[in-house]
């Protein structure tokens, strides 16, 4: 099949998000295009996880519009296309009566009809979701039972199981070892490389981004973005994001 | 023991019993893993209005209960999601307005008699052949509605902001599952009492999350532990001549105390 342009997954344009009479996120415009692997960086309360919570419908826009797969969010329908793993991912009730299949299986609720029991597509999403997360073992273990790094796996096979063509994390690491950090981003990586996933997520780990970001979003209330995270992480930006010289770096997108 | 059974009230008892314990073991699962126990509080006393009203008319209380219990589970909705209030504090006031209102009511009626004491507590001797037919009705809808939904009110419960992102309908589908709560609650006011029905709804689920299994193994744990309490809290209503309601949450306490004993941790 040959493309003749490439339609973008995000088009956000001039986005302004406020709470409580406060501006947390300011006339932010970004193009984010299938393939790309994005992190997110930026200081404690900048406004990360609220572009992220923008970008999945969770909040509406003050101002500024944002487009899913070429639809206005709001009208957007084919939410299977978009997999969420949370900030509290590592932190859900422990308590909870879950098996790590039944976790599993929500990634594909939203998709199966109301009257229709779980179809041979759904089964084999499911269980390709818990191979390519390596938890088919643990399939009938509680997730309160795991550990961080197993949670976390669990997490990412349910957001997989609706088979997304874009993946959104939230701090993916809070409470993991770094052992487990390392193969997670190596998963990352695959699945952005081998299954052209698009990838974005919020981090702290500048060292991984240093690596093989493709793309850097660093927001502190506005954009401050390099397209070239090595270039970002040595120039001025580093102080522009702790406020100390706050000039903007406008992404380069098309008009 | 089985001589209970050549009374035609003592059969529609059970099957009125086991209606209950089947449905009140089902939407309660989903009710405590959202922390939401106290709704089945409050919305008994909203029934209780409903009581109150159907017994001064001198028609049957059970329909005009489900009414009440509805209105009320709305208007906690409306309130939580328009006002951003504190859940807990707007089933306090609904509670307490709600049994203000009973009882004055029942007041101006006069009508403080042994009637409204099965209401408030349950009893065997209070199913008519009328209330089989509403509960059995009200009973499929909601358990038909619970089957169809139940994946999907499973995920909200776990995680409310993922079903979100996923597509699922979640404002919708907890307005339906208040509905579903507020009809079973009402319904279940002859056998178990408004001030009893609480009860029902939360501790065979508690006492099924102590055997630590998934969510299927949990829900049908729940299941038999509630059966067994109605069958129990039933029989000994019948042969020490106990409001049944009483009998019943009785039972559910010691079969909680029996699952914390065995599951010691």
């Amino acid at each position: 099949m040959s493309m003749t342009f490439i339609s973008p997954i995000f088009e956000v344009k001039n986005l302004s998000f406020t709470a409580n009479e406060q501006k947390i996120l300011e006339d932010i415009s970004l193009t984010i295009l299938p393939g790309d692997y994005c992190a997110i960086i930026g200081p404690n309360g900048g406004g990360k996880t609220t572009l992220i919570r923008l970008l999945l419908g969770l909040e509406k826009p003050t101002q500024g519009r944002i487009e899913l797969f070429g639809q206005k969010l709001s009208r957007f329908k084919r939410w299977y296309k978009v997999g969420y793993v949370p900030q509290r991912a590592s932190q859900l009730d422990q308590n909870f009566p879950a098996t790590v299949l039944e976790v599993v299986k929500m990634g594909r609720i939203a998709q199966q009809g109301l009257f229709s029991r779980a179809t041979q597509a759904d089964n084999d999403a499911i269980n390709e979701a818990m191979v390519k997360m390596d938890v088919l073992d643990i399939q009938h273990k509680l997730v309160g039972e795991l550990s961080g790094g197993q949670r976390q796996r669990v997490m990412i096979a349910r957001a997989l199981a609706s088979k997304p063509e874009v993946l959104i994390l939230d701090e993916p690491n809070t409470g993991v070892d770094v052992i487990s950090q390392k193969r997670f981003y190596k998963l990352l990586k695959e699945l952005n490389e081998e299954e052209n996933m698009t990838i974005i997520f919020i981090t702290h780990d500048i060292g991984v981004i240093a690596d093989d970001i493709g793309r850097l979003f660093t927001v502190n209330q506005t954009l401050l973005t390099c397209n070239n995270p090595k270039e970002a992480i040595s120039c001025d930006d580093m102080s522009a994001l702790y406020g100390i010289d706050a000039h903007l770096i406008h992404n380069h997108h098309h008009h | 023991m089985l001589e209970m059974f050549q009374y035609d009230f003592m059969i529609r008892a059970f099957l009125a019993g086991i209606i209950i314990a089947i449905l009140a073991a089902i939407s309660g699962s989903f009710i405590v893993l959202r922390r939401y126990s106290m709704i089945t509080e409050t919305l008994a006393h909203s029934a209780l209005v409903g009581v109150a009203v159907g017994v001064i008319a001198g028609t049957n209380p059970l329909w005009i209960a489900v009414i009440a219990a509805l209105v009320s589970a709305w208007t906690i909705e409306y309130l939580r999601s328009n006002f951003h209030l504190y859940s807990d504090s707007v089933l306090a006031i609904i509670l307490s307005g709600s049994l203000a209102l009973a009882v004055i009511i029942v007041s101006l009626a006069d009508a403080f008699n042994s009637s409204l004491f099965s209401y408030l507590f349950g009893s065997i001797l209070s199913v008519t052949q009328e209330d089989l037919i509403v509960m059995s009705v009200f009973g499929v809808i909601a358990l038909t509605l619970l089957g169809i939904f139940y994946k999907e009110l499973y995920f909200i419960a776990y995680d409310e902001e993922v079903a979100r992102t996923s597509g699922i309908k979640v404002d919708l589908l907890n307005f339906l599952l208040v509905s579903i709560v507020a009809i079973i609650i009402a319904l279940s006011i002859r056998i178990v009492g408004t001030l009893l029905i609480g009860a029902m709804m939360v501790i065979p689920t508690v006492a099924a999350l102590r055997f630590r299994q998934g969510f299927a193994k949990t829900i049908l744990i729940a299941l038999i532990f509630s059966l067994l309490a109605v069958i129990v809290g039933m029989s000994s209503s019948y042969f020490f001549s106990l409001p049944s309601g009483a009998t019943i949450v009785l039972t559910l306490l010691f079969i909680f105390i029996f699952s914390l004993i065995v599951n010691r941790r």
